[in-house]
């Protein structure tokens, strides 16, 4: 589908796309992802503009520059390196708290940039697990 | 008692299964049930001896939120105490927050599992419950028992599983609401 939106002064060219697992977004020439993630939701690539979620062609778009620990507790497990491109559903580290096991998974695209935590490491709840780029 | 129990002969893990359903959209409180395990686990990924006569299995929890799935792990040592302790004249102890123990020795083990982003995607509670298991390798005979050894005869299963998965039910109604 090809259509064209106004926001404020400037004209976005848009192209939409379906891909095997998800949807290929041309704006202006630059190409943007989304993948439906395990659970069916719509994760957005890494960096994509929030003035384009007021066009609401694609509700739920996030921009994610960190994965930040949800709970408190100590890293049993890290899953990805530096480097790495992360995908949507991705595990990235388990965490065990109060004597549960949790997987931590990413909710978009990205690629790291730094892993701030190591195994055996604790952490509170909103401590900074990975940097994406 | 409506619930929808799946049930396998054999399974690598209740868990591993349980979170792979729980993906493809199974509902809340389907329980996976397998007769064998081939590599059943806790936590750390220590293994969990499963053979046939035991009950292992998995429930699929409703989304929560974390604070209430940790009451809920701790709460089921203690659903799992009370079903032995009130079907048979057994006097179990809990080890907090997962384990429960009969004279010393390990009967039952509680193992549960989040996936967690930005919320938390899915649970699943693995309970491991040694019951007709008649006699442990060697290596777990003097850290680990069962209701059959204890009690000199074979329980209900399918009894004890609904029991708990009632119990639980309403724990968690009690704490999420």
């Amino acid at each position: 589908m090809k259509t064209s939106i106004k926001i404020g002064d400037k004209i976005y060219q848009i192209e939409i796309a379906e891909t095997s697992n998800g949807l290929k977004v041309l704006v202006n020439n630059k190409e943007y992802f989304f993948t439906k993630n395990e659970l069916g939701e719509l994760s957005s690539v890494e960096g994509f503009k929030s003035s384009l979620k007021e066009t609401e062609i694609i509700s739920g778009a996030r921009i994610e520059k960190e994965i930040k620990s949800p709970l408190a507790g100590v890293i049993s497990a890290v899953m990805v390196k530096k480097g790495e491109e992360i995908k949507p559903g991705q595990k990235v580290v388990t965490l065990i708290s109060m004597k549960m096991e949790n997987e931590i998974i990413s909710e978009g695209y990205g690629k790291i940039k730094e892993v701030k935590v190591k195994e055996n490491q604790f952490v509170n709840s909103g401590d900074i697990l990975i940097v994406l780029e | 008692m409506v619930m929808v129990i799946k049930r396998y002969k054999t399974l690598q893990s209740t868990n591993l299964k349980a979170k792979e359903l729980a993906k493809r959209g199974a509902e809340p409180w389907t329980v996976v049930v397998a007769e064998e395990q081939k590599a059943g686990y806790g936590r750390k990924g220590t293994s969990w001896s499963s053979p046939k006569g035991g009950l292992y299995f998995s429930i699929i929890l409703p989304k929560s939120n974390i604070e209430d799935l940790q009451t809920l792990t701790i709460l089921a040592a203690f659903i799992c105490a009370k079903t032995i302790k009130e079907n048979f004249n057994l006097e179990p102890f809990i080890k907090l927050p997962n384990d429960v123990w009969i004279g010393g020795k390990k009967v039952c083990g509680i193992l549960t599992e989040n996936v967690i982003g930005k919320d938390v995607k899915l649970s699943v509670m693995g309970i491991g419950l040694n019951t007709n298991i008649e006699k442990f390798p060697e290596d777990l005979e003097n850290i680990a028992t069962s209701l059959k050894i204890e009690l000199g005869k074979e329980v209900d299963n399918k009894k004890i599983l609904e029991q708990i998965i009632a119990g639980l039910k309403e724990q968690l109604k009690t704490i999420s609401e």
